[in-house]
């Protein structure tokens, strides 16, 4: 099962906040993909997953400043 | 003229450059420290204190320049430093975050940059000018510098803080690290560690260092004995510009035209750049946010720049208390933005959980 999470023009710390939250409503194994446009979510979003214990499947920048990550959840 | 042109644009576009690539981010890091008890960006702010400080004095010592920290508005620091703190978390960015982030076409930075330059041009030679200045001179202590206070030399508090900042890194650079996932690179060489390599923060931090204790004699040579700061040069933009006065160009005008450029050209050649409007609800906050920070930096007498970085490096009372609640002011500000609407959302689940419909 994959989710998808669009938080195109927040700003930090929002699409993190956002991610967090989404996380906990999808089950073990399942993936949630963050579509963001926040430079500093480049940063915090994937060391966030790493540190939680989730798996990131894919990261990549996806446009001009605008970058897309999938979360396995642990 | 010339030389206060490039050598202004220059220094700052360095600085934007450098900030945009590593991410430095001191709202987002005084914030973490509270929301994710993450204290990693104020040690890196620690060790760019220490870098500048050390560099300074020494030239100071070697009698390159004066420097006389003055007196201290002591209430006017903490009034002012709290309520920057709360307008950071609402702009999503302290004074130099938002002028580098206006660089990479956030136009809520824009916004809250407006917002941030019309305050603290009213605070000085507006409206406020007469409140402001009242405010100066309330409660004032006669010494602003701490080892003057305490009547030592000031490398009797330089070397211990930079004992104390170089354990801490040391204990940060060996903790068990987790491999944090990054993005495949796409280019090689030096076009990747300028453009593409995830910079660590303690090295960026340093590079913020020097370029801080640069500005010193940079700025000195034109007769404006101070390092890096954003607050008046961001006012002195306005005024000459409606004023039509060319008293108000100094070395800091230049110096923050130039964070904005250099963050340009970073974001721009890094893929990073695009206009990006905000919503109604961020625009408001990024507009009170920016306001809020012109009055707090033109009380406390600097931003987290000014206050946080630079004056902290000169071991004044007016960096660290001003750090300190400026810190707190985030704090505050960042439970009700961001705690309380968490806690809010998890009590409604959890109701909604217990009482089925």
């Amino acid at each position: 099962m994959q989710k998808k999470l669009e938080v195109k023009g927040m700003v930090c710390p929002f699409p993190l906040i956002e991610a967090q939250q989404a996380i906990e409503e999808i089950n073990s194994g399942d993936e949630l993909i963050v579509e963001f446009d926040c430079t500093q979510g480049t940063e915090s979003i994937p060391r966030w997953a790493a540190e939680a214990g989730h798996t990131v499947t894919n990261f990549e920048q996806i446009d001009e400043a605008a970058w897309s990550i999938s979360i396995q959840k642990k | 003229m010339t030389y206060l042109i490039i050598t202004g644009l220059l220094c700052g576009a360095l600085l934007g450059f450098v900030m945009q690539r590593g991410r430095f981010c001191l709202t987002g890091g005084f914030r973490d420290m509270y929301i994710a008890k993450d204290n990693r960006m104020f040690y890196a702010l620690l060790v760019a204190i220490a870098v500048q400080s050390v560099g300074v004095f020494l030239l100071i010592d070697l009698g390159v320049f004066e420097y006389s920290a003055g007196s201290l508005p002591i209430l006017s620091v903490i009034i002012g430093s709290f309520i920057f703190g709360i307008g950071i978390i609402l702009a999503g960015g302290c004074a130099t975050g938002t002028w580098y982030r206006a660089g990479e076409g956030l136009i809520g930075s824009w916004i809250a940059l407006a917002g941030y330059m019309l305050m603290s041009t009213m605070m000085r030679t507006g409206v406020f000018g007469p409140f402001n200045q009242q405010m100066q001179q309330s409660t004032v202590l006669p010494k602003n510098s701490i080892a003057e206070t305490f009547g030592i030399n000031h490398w009797f508090i330089i070397i211990p803080f930079v004992l104390i900042v170089a354990f801490i890194v040391y204990k940060q650079l060996t903790k068990p690290k987790v491999a944090i996932p990054s993005l495949k690179p796409k280019r090689t060489g030096l076009a990747h560690i300028l453009f593409e390599k995830r910079w660590n923060p303690f090295v960026t931090a340093t590079l913020i260092g020097i370029i801080a204790f640069i500005a010193w004699p940079l700025s000195a040579a034109t007769g404006r004995v101070f390092g890096l700061g954003i607050t008046t040069p961001s006012a002195n933009i306005l005024q000459y510009l409606t004023t039509g006065d060319e008293g108000f160009l100094n070395w800091g005008v230049f110096l923050v035209l130039g964070i904005f450029a250099g963050s340009f050209i970073a974001a721009k050649a890094s893929k990073e750049f695009r206009f990006r409007m905000p919503d109604v609800k961020t625009g408001i906050n990024s507009f009170i946010g920016g306001n809020l920070m012109g009055v707090g930096a033109s009380l406390a007498g600097g931003c987290s720049i000014g206050n946080g970085l630079v004056m902290t490096a000169m071991m004044t009372w007016q960096g660290w208390v001003g750090l300190v609640f400026m810190i707190l002011g985030t704090w505050t500000a960042s439970y009700f933005v961001f705690v309380r609407p968490r806690q809010k959302a998890m009590a409604a689940k959890l109701k909604e959980q217990v009482t089925p419909a």
